[in-house]
């Protein structure tokens, strides 16, 4: 480069500032030592921790090899969080992209009190995931909940839906928290590829006379794929992950009918004090996410490219 | 200078700092009426005692224990800690958490080696044993002090298979049947029902005449895992037996298991499945359960919220079934000092501290405390019998007073062993009840399916040497 091939001699520490290489490891050391130690140390551990015998009690680490895969592949519990955990993250990502969507378009719209509806929109994003969630739970407690007194009170029900007391209904509220947590994150991704599209490759369009849903599929969706993509991974790897949801809202229950991995890995790991199969359960995550992670980063690739 | 009128920003500050503190000066001279609000005691809170520790203490102590269902007893627990410590010349702090985030942080802070020097659970803790120290020193004085530690709590904290005290239980708490009196008084039991069959026939007189439902739960909650082992126990089932052999697959459980069926098809709603630990309190406040088992702690909570469901609850001992009438305890008071505690003997005599003064926590604690070592608190009995924080009737929590005859330990008849407390944590008996009582499935199925789930656990710990027999 120029730039060191003109630069003045000095003292070595001047000359080391001159040098882009090690300027570029210096300013990324931080971050590097941050993410080893905050996610590949916990990870290494969990690895190590599975094929252990460490209980809470008890940190002293004996191998034990694949016992603890052969227990958790016994317990029909661990098969229907490792379901769960696709399921909801399946539902929960298809219905986030959808509504996304929506919501994104209403977003660059022009309208009075834009910037209110923006900040609104936001708020369930940043809000704390375990007080939006204990304000669900209220929402839907067999007692109180206001959503069941609406619907009573519309002539729509005659008794209590009791929410979190069946299956199917304790799923379906566990996604719908899922999904309006995470659609204003996804919204906001996609607002802001619908705003990097030029405006007229849109009026060209419509010169044309292509109609809304033509350019919607054929124009703005494959504009803003990557942007897509993004939101979709982002919103898949916050329900994958998540325990706190499932684990404030049923605990898995009914009967174990909404455990995930992440909630049943605590149960066992920490509430049962068997580390060694709490993280083994855990690891299952592992795969999924690292699919994930490949993905995001091609999709951020193809971001840079365009 | 602009002018601003009167209020310039330092005259605001003034006013509000004033005010903020006149506000707090009037809830702290609000007058209380006993521990807690709610209305004035009748008696006079216990003296504290004080004894010499048996040696020269210094250094810190820190303590990590939950936030009690009744708040007075911590504003008494943290005056009394510190107060112990300057008398000593040892620096107490009290830490308070929510009871759901203890497990967790104990986990943390043993497998981290540093922590706090005291840690006080609400169930056992035997699942750290190896990482705590043996409290068989503290136990053994007590006994000698104050006479046999209760039966039920020894259970919960002497692991028989190691011989080690993996924890110290001063104290515990009864889990009696709160129930409303005028549901019950129109179907013929005024004075609630005294054996499940009475509380399934009443139970469902009350549903269909008076549309109310009882609250038994089966979710994956505190509550529901001592609800299940009640009617197991009283149906002459177990989960272990006296030696810690898994007996949980016997007629006498699928007997217990098919009364739930008839008890949820009769007498309960699906909400029975969703419920967390506070959810049969909020039910029986609200006035739209007629039956829960439960601490005093929902009635305590109703006198000040809503009296006039607090006038309507009365209290029955562990309901009879064919074999026994027995209940869990409600709550277990487990203190254990990790084995990185760097001032065991402050701790020691701390514990011994504390116990010599369960007259005062029991009163704190507005009767929700009972001692492990029953004649700490003579005056219980009494304050049973004539309730000092404003029952009506005066005796409503008599009942209580023989609670130690009908209460016993969650491994029952074995010890709290960390494999009954593996079972414990991942409610097992509950799912076992409710897959029955939603049809999933039969009840012979489902005992079998809680059996497969625990006889893994059982053998698990068993090869940790933490649980005994063969």
């Amino acid at each position: 480069m120029s730039s060191r091939a003109t630069a003045p001699q000095g003292s070595p520490l001047r000359q080391l500032a001159d040098r882009e290489g090690f300027l570029a490891w210096a300013m990324l050391l931080p971050a590097v030592v941050y993410i080893v130690l905050v996610v590949a140390v916990p990870f290494g551990l969990a690895v190590a921790f599975a094929f252990s015998d460490v209980t809470a009690g008890d940190p002293s680490y004996d191998w034990v090899g694949l016992r603890n895969f052969a227990r958790i592949f016994e317990d029909p519990v661990f098969w229907k969080a490792l379901g769960n955990t696709f399921v909801f993250t399946a539902v929960s990502m298809a219905l986030i992209i959808v509504l996304g969507k929506v919501l994104a378009n209403i977003l660059v719209a022009d309208f009075h009190g834009k910037w209110v509806v923006r900040f609104l929109v936001l708020l369930p994003w940043t809000t704390p995931v375990a007080l939006s969630t204990v304000a669900w739970l209220w929402l839907y407690d067999s007692v109180y909940s206001p959503i069941d007194w609406v619907l009573r009170n519309l002539g729509l029900i005659e008794n209590h839906l009791y929410f979190l007391g069946r299956p199917e209904l304790a799923t379906a509220s566990v996604i719908a928290v899922h999904v309006w947590r995470l659609v204003p994150l996804a919204a906001v991704i996609m607002m802001v590829g619908l705003l990097g599209i030029p405006t007229d490759v849109q009026d060209a369009a419509k010169v044309d006379g292509v109609g809304f849903w033509r350019r919607m599929f054929e124009v703005t969706i494959p504009l803003t794929m990557p942007l897509i993509a993004v939101a979709a991974l982002f919103g898949a790897i916050f329900t994958f992950t998540d325990m706190a949801v499932v684990y404030i809202l049923t605990r898995g229950g009914p009967t174990n009918s909404t455990q995930v991995l992440s909630s049943w890995a605590f149960i066992v790991g920490i509430e049962g004090g068997d580390i060694g199969q709490g993280a083994a359960i855990a690891l299952f995550l592992f795969p999924l996410l690292l699919a994930a992670a490949v993905l995001i980063l091609r999709a951020v690739r193809k971001i840079e490219v365009f | 200078m602009p002018a601003y009128g009167p209020w310039t920003r330092r005259r605001f500050l003034q006013a509000t700092g004033v005010a903020g503190l006149g506000v707090a000066a009037g809830c702290a001279s609000e007058p209380g009426g006993g521990p807690g609000g709610g209305g004035q005691a009748t008696v006079p809170a216990p003296s504290t005692t004080f004894t010499e520790p048996a040696g020269r203490l210094s250094g810190g102590l820190s303590i990590l224990l939950w936030s009690h269902f009744v708040p007075s007893h911590d504003t008494w627990f943290d005056r009394f800690a510190r107060r112990w410590g300057e008398q000593v010349g040892v620096d107490v702090t009290v830490d308070h958490i929510a009871v759901a985030d203890i497990p967790a942080r104990t986990a943390a802070e043993l497998q981290a080696g540093q922590g706090h020097d005291i840690i006080q659970y609400i169930a056992t803790l035997s699942q750290y044993e190896q990482s705590v120290l043996d409290l068989a020193d503290v136990t053994q004085e007590a006994n000698n002090r104050w006479g046999t530690q209760l039966e039920l709590c020894r259970k919960s904290s002497l692991n028989p298979a190691t011989g080690k005290y993996y924890a110290y239980a001063p104290g515990w708490v009864p889990d009696p049947g709160d129930y409303r009196r005028s549901l019950w008084e129109p179907v013929g039991l005024p004075n609630g029902p005294s054996t499940w069959q009475e509380l399934l026939d009443g139970g469902a007189e009350i549903k269909r005449s008076q549309d109310v439902q009882l609250g038994l739960g089966m979710s994956q909650e505190i509550d529901s895992n001592m609800a299940g082992r009640a009617l197991l126990w009283s149906f002459g089932g177990a989960i272990q037996d006296a030696n810690e052999q898994v007996v949980i697959n016997s007629p006498q459980t699928v007997a217990a298991v098919e009364f739930m069926q008839r008890l949820y098809r009769d007498t309960m709603t699906p909400e029975v499945f969703s419920w967390n630990a506070a959810s049969n309190n909020q039910g029986l406040i609200a006035g739209e359960l007629s039956y829960i088992l439960n601490s005093i702690s929902a009635y305590r909570t109703s006198q000040g919220t809503n009296p006039q469901v607090a006038g309507d609850t009365h209290f029955v001992s562990a309901l009879a079934g064919p074999e026994a009438a027995i209940a869990a305890q409600h709550v277990m008071y487990n203190w254990i000092v990790p084995s990185h505690s760097r001032n065991a003997d402050a701790a020691k005599e701390f514990l011994l501290h504390y116990t010599a003064n369960m007259a005062s926590a029991a009163y704190h604690s507005k009767l929700y405390d009972f001692p492990a070592w029953p004649e700490l608190v003579p005056q219980l009995d009494g304050w049973l019998a004539d309730d000092p924080f404003g029952s009506t009737p005066p005796d409503k929590l008599a009942v209580l007073r023989n609670a130690v005859d009908w209460a016993t330990n969650i491994g029952h008849p074995g010890p709290a062993s960390p494999a009954a407390g593996e079972v414990f944590g991942q409610y097992i008996i509950p799912n076992m009840y409710a897959r029955a009582a939603r049809g999933e499935m039969n009840p012979e199925q489902t005992v079998a399916r809680a059996e497969a789930q625990i006889r893994p656990i059982f053998d698990k710990w068993r090869q940790r040497g933490l649980v005994g027999g063969a």
